[in-house]
């Protein structure tokens, strides 16, 4: 029992993680290479690790894609600790528009101009994204917002995950406060008027039991 | 289309959201009456005590704090509001 409880309660955590590793925002340190838009044929089940197409379009089966090759800044453990070597990195640029998850991005076609400008040179930025690179999936981070910084070694602060994380803490007490006085008030009144009702059913058929008893014993 | 679904699902999550905290903030309301009327007069009888909680219960009600409760549908629009505008301006 023991063992299944932490088995699950692992699953959960993993689960949970995962969902938020891939939605909310981290930030990368690139070098722009170049931008090029490619088509797109998704599959049944790659298709949910892409966005819509560009806002107040149709979306097909088919559309082109627009992506930004990047050289990046290897980190380890979420991008907390920079590491000396560089990697490539390739983002996606889709509008999620009024979508999941709620970035509420309709500006691709500026990011890629953006993002184009810093191809021209060798300067660093900072690339907001959310999202995996999955090679065997051919899946891609998506973009959110690009910004110059001074090198190679800025310091970036996650402002909105600590105020997400903070917001989802106070979320899960509010949560549990309610939850608590819903029992308090509500539920535990309810089994004690039923347990009171079974315990007075429980005596009477005790008394009749006795009265039947002493019957038999009367001869 | 998206914002209609947005809008829609919004909404209806966002009334759960409004329902539990409003039901919630008034059980906590009542249960504080109680206990402070039971420690006031330990001896006091049925029918002042609810006319008490009763009382209070009608002040709460007229109070804003139960209006405040509306933030719910309010914050989170504007918090989209902000997220749109801080994504898109460049």
């Amino acid at each position: 029992m023991q063992r299944i409880k932490i088995t699950f309660r692992v699953l959960l955590f993993v689960i949970v993680g995962s969902f938020l590793h891939y939605t909310l925002p981290q930030h990368d340190l690139v070098r722009v290479t170049s931008t090029e838009i490619i088509r797109t044929d998704f599959s049944g089940w790659n298709r949910m690790f892409y966005a819509s197409a560009d806002a107040g379009s149709a979306d097909q089966e088919t559309r082109d894609l627009r992506l930004i090759n990047t050289q990046m800044r290897d980190t380890w453990l979420l991008g907390f600790i920079q590491r000396d070597s560089e990697s490539v990195m390739v983002y996606r640029n889709e509008d999620t528009s009024w979508g999941w998850p709620p970035y509420f991005k309709f500006d691709s076609a500026d990011l890629h101009a953006e993002a184009a400008n810093l191809a021209r040179g060798d300067d660093w930025a900072m690339i907001t994204h959310y999202g995996w690179r999955v090679r065997w999936a051919s899946i891609y981070p998506n973009a959110v917002s690009i910004r110059p910084v001074a090198g190679p070694d800025v310091t970036i602060i996650p402002w909105f995950n600590i105020f997400f994380f903070v917001f989802l803490g106070i979320v899960v007490l509010f949560v549990r406060a309610m939850w608590r006085q819903f029992m308090e008030r509500s539920v535990d009144p309810l089994i004690d008027k039923a347990e009171h009702q079974i315990d007075e059913v429980q005596a009477g058929v005790a008394k009749r039991r006795g009265r039947l008893a002493r019957w038999f014993r009367r001869e | 289309m998206g914002f209609i679904k947005l809008v829609v699902f919004g909404f209806v999550g966002l009334t759960v959201v409004y329902w539990s905290v409003a039901l919630f903030a008034r059980s906590v309301t009542k249960e504080r009456l109680e206990n402070k009327f039971d420690a006031e007069n330990p001896e006091g009888d049925r029918n002042t005590r609810d006319a008490y909680i009763a009382d209070g219960l009608r002040e709460y009600d007229t109070s804003i704090r139960p209006k405040l409760v509306g933030l719910v549908y309010i914050v989170p629009t504007v918090v989209i509001g902000t997220i749109i505008y801080t994504i898109n301006a460049s």
